[in-house]
Order: structure tokens, then C-alpha cells, then sequence
């Protein structure tokens, strides 16, 4: 089986973590190019075309904000941002202008690892087309027919309740801020409303999940976001 | 007739000073027009009283003597003095005196009086009628000093009852504002230096009796030279405020400044010795919330040393012993020429991994509980459904927790509360890690949550060993712990950071033992405001 080729671009100013990573990376063999700062990251993001973008928010030379803003000017590629702890509005705030997801430091490289083939995997299953169907666990999803099942029970959701969740499947797996649940379901008016969210959370959790107060499917972030559980891949 | 209330300017007492000379000219104009508003009125009872005696008197003109008379007008004198003033019950007496010799007093019908006897009696009845009039007429001014001094004490009870009840600088100026425009009628300001000792204009949003446009030269002249300026003094007169030093105890700590509607409010000698002693009182309100204030800075350094102190020994036992085994462990694997074996490798690496983990939960608790005790943290409170916190919290511990049984006792479809869900989570997440570090493995952990009339109510119960009776208070003092020699035990801080995030939101954290065994951490969180509602979406689902 041929070896994965993909090219990683790690923006990340401390010398040990760089080191890590790619060391970690490689032995997963995929190409590593480390960089320290964010104007060479910008740089060789234009010129090497890379699969994937680990960046530290906190560069030396730019704000990570920055690099991700002018990055989404042009760019599809899929960016994990790395976060010191207790930075929820720094983390949503990289959410908001396009990273893709998020760990924070200390992060165990088991999770980076399966994050990063996460991404891989979406960015290579989606030539155009939005998926037709979901299935994690026992949660079903017919997206376009709009019907929902656990198990082999049918689910009645309301129209927004519907829009949610097919919002979550969208980016499944990965979190979606509250802001842009808010503005994709509710429209660009209601994104200071988070009770509107959390009101067809508790409600959807109700109808999916076995128990609420545990889910499985429909996990918070607290202060970030929702992300859909993907199940084990 | 319109009628002005009265004015509060008496002469008490006979002390004048050199600033009521300089104002006693305004004062007799003053007084004077203020007296004739009332005289016209005053003067026609003068007149009125006697007419209507004469009246009740004519029909009993044969049975009573021309004495008895005498006294029934002596009698309206009187009234009048009392009721009236000197003056109208003067004119009583020359009224009495006219009506009496031509109704009565024979011949009837003329001013002429041929009985002496009478002459005699109406002369006396005139003198006893004045000279009493003149001894009411004291009476009635000593009774309106006697009230209007009593007024005076009971607005300066009033300002330092509110005074002594104010804690804070601005509270201070604001009642100092309230009472001085109460009392002397004009719009005022406080002014006080800056960090850099010169007087500057104040940070608070003005109250609507605050005066406006002070001249700033002044008043820095004033605080400079500890001296009264401005309208109606010698210093700066053209200036149309009134610029009066603060004096404390260590000079002059400031400047009001007061716009008089009417100078005499300020400058009569009672009135300048009223606002003498509004101003002492201010100022040694401000001196005293000043030391109260430095105080508690003093304290507050005291216990940040300590605390700093206990945190440098805590923090130098709990992170050398898992630096020295990792450092250790890694010197091992570098200089290792193959000579150990597989096993042990891997269980060096393994204790690597598990003492920086260790090392990284603890530096993640110091660091959170010094942003919290810095004050650095400011709650983003955002609309969450209690569920959502508790199960954030069991997800970050999923790993940890697997292996237990964790039962949820909690009402469907709770009300929504405005917390920072983060560091609620954080609480979460630190008392069920204490629950499940401090309980033996196979016992499960209870959580409940439930609605209070005061708020939500949240509690973690485990079947541990409880709480050593008398510690349940002390367990969320920093860096204490019940058992510090045990492997288990963290740094310390899982609890008081709870407290600490509690506490923001204004909510109170408790542990108690439970019957049948087991500690139980109960929060409560106030419900400061009800949750906002929802559009309703058409009910009817999608088929």
C-alpha cells in the first residue's frame, strides 16, 4: 500500500514543540515542513500547497487570527489552530474566521493524530456534492428525504430543529461555533441569541439522545461550540 | 396674594463677626422686604379683632360694666400679639381704645369721656396691653429660634447619619452634594488632586444638583492656600461660585465648590458656622473611608504574602517530586546502550508520561486559581442548560471516570442559567475528580441538580470516607488537604478554585457528610435574571 504523502505545514514558534510535532508526524509518515513564523508560513502555504496547517495562535510576527483571515482569502486548506488553555474566546474567535478545529496545550498527540486524519478524510470526500446520509452509532440521517432515526425508531423534528442538526452533520465531527450555528439556522440577526441554541439543544438532545445529560451524539464544548460525534472511525 | 414661604434666615444671638458686617446691609434689605410682604396682612387683624369684639359686645352694653369691656378688648389684644406680632396688637390697642370711647364709654356716639373712671381703666388696659404684646412678641421669636435651630440639628443629625453609614468615596461626595444643596440651596461640587496632587475635575458621571463649569484656577488656588474664595469673600469676588477649602487633618484635602443662589444662605454667621460644621463632617467621613481603605490594602498584602508564601513551599513539594522522576527517568533512557531491556523501557517511558500529566493538571490549577485571585477573570455569562454543563464535564473526564457508575438525578427540561459555562465546568470537572480520586473504585457517584426558589442547586456525592468532622469548611482553603501524605492527594487547589468560580457567580459551595456514608459538595447558584423567551416555532413536525 503506498505511503500517505500528505504535506503538513506546522507554523509553531517553540523550537521543542516544533520538533515534536514533526518528529510525532513523520513517524506517521507524512511530509512535515515546520515554520516559525507566520509570514514564512503565509509564504510556503502559496507556494507548497499543503494538505493540512497546525498553527500556533500565538506567533511571533503576526497574529495566528491574521494568518488564518488572509489564509481564508484564497485558501481552502484545512488549519488545526494549538491554544493555551482558558482562551475560549481567542479559540471561537479562530473558529469564527475559518480554522477548522482546535486542541489546546498540553494536547495529547494521540488525539492531534486523529484529528488530523479527520480533516484528511473530509477534505478528500468532499469533491462538491453535500452528503446524502449520516450514521454514527445509532443515529441515522437522511438528508435530503429530511428524516432522522435512532435505531429503528423515526425521529419527528421540528423545521429547526432539522436545520441544526443537518448544520452539525455538515461539519460532523468537527466543532461549529455558536455564532455560525446561530447564523446558518437563525440567519445573521439572531447571532447574540445563544438561548435560541441552547433552548433546540436541550430539545434535540431529548429526541436523540438516550440520555440527555450524557450524550453521545450532540457533545458541547463548553464556551466554544457543539460538535456532532462522528463515531469511531 | 401670593405668598412666599418663609425664609430660613434668623439672627441668632448677638455674635456678629466681621463676614456678617460685610453682608448686614443685604441682610436688613433682605429682612425688611420680607417683613412688609407680611405686615399688610398682619396689620388689618389690628383692626379686624377689635370691629368684631365691638360687635359681640354691643348687644350686652347695659349688663356689663364699662370695665368688663375693657378686658374682653384686652383679651383681643392679646390674641392678636400672640397670634400676630407687636405691631398688629399695637394697633389693637389704639383700635380698642377709639372703638371702646365711642361705643361705650358715655357720651355713646362720640370720642369724648366724661367718667375718669373710664379714662383711667383705658389707659391702664393700653399700657398692660402693649407691654404684654412686647413680652409675647419675645415669646414668639425665642420659639422660632428654638425651631429653627432644631431644624438645623436635625439636617445635621440626618448628614451624618447618612455619612456614617457610607463606605465609599463616592458615596460620600454624593450625600455631601445632596445635603449642602439642601441646606444652602445651591448646585455644588466636590474636587479633589489627581495621583499627581493637583486638583482636577471628578471621574463620576455628575448628579443633576452637581455644579458645572468651576474654574479649576481657582480652586487649585484655593487648595494651594487653604483659604475661601470666590463670590462674596476677598480672593478672586468677580468669580460668580464659591470656592471652600477642605481642611483635614493633614491640610487641605480638597475644594467644594458652590454656586449660591443667595449669599446670606452661606454667609450669615449661623449659616457660614452650619456649613463650617457640613464640611468637617464631610471631611472627616472622607478622611476615615481614606484610612479604612488603606487598611484593608494593608491586609489584603499581608494575606497575599502569606498566600504567596504557602504557595512557593506546596508548589516546590508537589512539582519537584514528579520533575525529579521524570528528569531521572528520561537521564536513564539517554544513557542507555542497550542494556535495558524492553520492559523496562517502556515503563520508564510510561512513568514519563503519567508524572508530566500529573505536573500539567497541577500547573493548570496554580495558574487558574492565581487568574482567578488576580481578578483577571471576568465571568462570560451566556445562557446554558444545566445538562450541558454536567455532561461537558463527564466527557472531559470520560477517560477517567469509565470504569464508574455516575448516576444523574435531575428534573427534564431545566430552566436555563446565565453562568460562564467554562469555569462552571471547570467546578464540575474538579468535584467529580475529587469524587472519584477519593472514593474507593465500584462505588458510584451521584449528581443532582435541581431548581430552589433562590436558584439552581448542584451536588456531587460519593461514598468515600467523608469528611473528617470540623474540615468541611477548611477543605476549600487553599492548599489544604485532609491527608497530605497520601499519593493520591492533588495540590490542594480543586476547591478553592470551585469556591472561587462560585463565589463570582455569586453563589455559595458547601460539603457536608452523608448519611450512609460519603461526602456530598452542594453549590448554589443565585437566579439573577429570569431566562429570555423563545419565538415559538410552529409546533407541527416535518413528515
Amino acid at each position: 500500500m503506498k505511503p500517505m504523502s500528505h504535506l503538513l505545514l506546522i507554523i509553531e514558534d517553540d523550537p521543542q514543540l516544533q520538533m515534536l510535532l514533526s518528529t510525532t508526524l513523520e513517524s506517521q509518515h507524512y511530509q512535515v515542513l515546520a515554520l516559525r513564523t507566520g509570514q514564512e508560513g503565509l509564504i510556503a502555504a502559496r507556494h507548497k500547497k499543503p494538505s493540512l496547517l497546525i498553527l500556533d495562535l500565538g506567533l511571533p510576527d503576526i497574529d495566528g487570527q491574521e494568518v488564518i483571515s488572509r489564509l481564508r482569502k484564497w485558501s481552502e486548506v484545512p488549519i488545526i489552530v494549538l491554544s493555551a488553555r482558558n482562551q475560549e474566546s481567542e479559540i471561537t474567535q479562530a473558529l469564527d474566521n475559518g480554522a477548522d478545529d482546535y486542541l489546546t496545550k498540553p494536547f495529547s498527540t494521540v488525539i492531534l493524530l486523529s484529528r488530523i486524519k479527520a480533516l484528511l478524510r473530509r477534505v478528500a470526500k468532499v469533491p462538491g456534492g453535500a452528503r446524502e446520509f449520516f450514521q454514527a452509532g445509532e443515529l441515522k440521517i437522511e438528508l435530503t428525504r429530511r428524516r432522522v432515526f435512532v435505531g429503528a425508531q423515526e425521529v419527528g423534528l421540528t423545521p429547526i430543529e432539522f436545520n441544526l442538526l443537518s448544520e452539525l452533520v455538515r461539519h460532523a465531527g468537527f466543532v461549529v461555533t455558536h455564532r455560525q450555528l446561530l447564523e446558518k439556522v437563525w440567519g445573521a440577526s439572531h447571532v447574540e441569541h445563544s438561548h435560541y441554541l441552547r433552548i433546540y439543544m436541550g430539545q434535540l438532545r431529548h429526541k436523540l439522545e438516550a440520555d440527555p445529560a450524557r450524550p453521545r451524539y450532540l457533545l458541547t464544548e463548553a464556551g466554544v461550540g457543539y460538535r456532532l460525534y462522528e463515531g469511531e472511525n | 396674594m401670593q405668598h412666599r414661604p418663609a425664609p430660613n434666615i434668623y439672627l441668632l444671638g448677638d455674635d456678629r463677626g466681621p463676614t456678617l458686617r460685610f453682608t448686614a446691609k443685604l441682610a436688613d434689605n433682605h429682612s425688611i422686604c420680607q417683613r412688609a410682604e407680611h405686615k399688610y396682612g398682619y396689620l388689618l387683624s389690628g383692626i379686624v379683632i377689635p370691629l368684631l369684639l365691638t360687635l359681640i359686645d354691643w348687644p350686652f352694653r347695659e349688663i356689663l360694666t364699662s370695665s368688663n369691656i375693657l378686658m374682653f378688648y384686652l383679651l383681643g389684644v392679646f390674641f392678636v400679639a400672640i397670634r400676630f406680632g407687636f405691631w398688629p396688637s399695637v394697633l389693637a390697642s389704639l383700635t380698642n381704645a377709639a372703638a371702646f370711647a365711642y361705643f361705650f364709654a358715655p357720651p355713646i356716639f362720640s370720642f369724648a369721656i366724661t367718667d375718669p373712671e373710664n379714662l383711667v381703666g383705658l389707659a391702664v388696659t393700653m399700657v398692660v396691653g402693649t407691654v404684654t404684646s412686647k413680652l409675647a412678641e419675645n415669646v414668639r421669636q425665642q420659639a422660632r429660634v428654638a425651631e429653627h435651630r432644631e431644624r438645623r440639628a436635625s439636617s445635621l443629625y440626618q448628614l451624618s447619619k447618612e455619612l456614617a453609614e457610607a463606605h465609599l468615596e463616592t458615596e460620600i461626595i454624593e450625600i455631601g452634594v445632596r445635603h449642602i444643596h439642601a441646606e444652602f440651596g445651591g448646585q455644588n461640587t466636590f474636587l479633589f488632586p489627581d495621583r499627581n496632587g493637583k486638583l482636577c475635575y471628578p471621574n463620576e458621571p455628575p448628579l443633576d444638583i452637581s455644579l458645572h463649569g468651576t474654574d479649576l484656577g481657582v480652586a487649585r488656588w484655593v487648595f494651594n492656600n487653604g483659604q475661601i474664595a470666590g463670590n462674596g469673600t476677598d480672593n478672586f469676588a468677580s468669580e460668580a461660585v464659591v470656592y471652600i477649602p477642605l481642611n483635614g487633618s493633614t491640610g487641605t484635602i480638597g475644594v467644594l465648590a458652590l454656586y449660591p443662589v443667595d449669599l446670606l444662605r452661606i454667609f450669615l454667621l449661623e449659616q457660614r458656622q452650619l456649613l463650617d460644621t457640613y464640611v468637617n463632617q464631610i471631611v472627616h467621613t472622607l478622611e476615615r473611608a481614606n484610612s479604612a481603605e488603606q487598611a484593608k490594602e494593608a491586609t489584603l498584602k499581608m494575606q497575599a504574602e502569606t498566600l504567596r508564601n504557602s504557595l512557593l513551599s506546596s508548589i516546590s513539594h508537589d512539582l519537584r517530586n514528579p520533575l525529579a522522576t521524570i528528569i531521572g527517568a528520561a537521564c536513564t533512557l539517554e544513557m542507555d546502550e542497550e542494556r535495558l531491556d524492553e520492559g523496562s523501557r517502556r515503563k520508564l517511558v510510561a512513568v514519563i508520561s503519567e508524572e508530566s500529566q500529573r505536573m500539567s493538571d497541577l500547573t493548570i490549577k496554580i495558574l487558574e486559581m492565581a487568574r482567578l485571585e488576580a481578578g483577571e477573570v471576568v465571568l462570560n455569562r451566556q445562557w446554558y442548560a444545566p445538562e450541558e454543563i454536567i455532561g461537558s464535564a463527564l466527557r472531559r473526564l470520560d477517560k477517567k471516570i469509565a470504569s464508574r457508575q455516575v448516576n444523574i438525578h435531575m428534573a427534564d427540561h431545566l430552566a436555563l442559567i446565565h453562568i460562564d459555562a467554562v469555569l462552571l465546568q471547570q467546578v464540575m470537572v474538579n468535584l467529580l475528580d475529587n469524587a472519584d480520586k477519593y472514593s474507593p473504585a465500584g462505588l458510584p457517584i451521584d449528581i443532582s441538580v435541581q431548581t430552589t426558589p433562590l436558584g439552581l442547586s448542584i451536588a456531587v456525592a460519593d461514598r468515600g470516607p467523608g469528611i473528617p468532622e470540623g474540615l468541611q469548611n477548611k477543605i476549600f482553603d487553599k492548599f489544604f488537604r485532609v491527608n497530605a501524605e497520601s499519593a493520591q492527594s492533588g495540590v490542594g487547589l480543586g476547591l478553592p478554585i470551585c469556591r472561587a468560580i462560585v463565589e463570582a457567580h455569586g453563589g455559595e459551595i458547601q460539603a457536608t457528610n452523608r448519611s450512609g456514608g460519603g461526602t456530598m459538595v452542594q453549590l448554589h447558584l443565585p437566579i439573577l435574571e429570569y431566562p429570555p423567551t423563545v419565538d415559538p416555532e410552529e409546533k407541527e413536525l416535518m413528515q
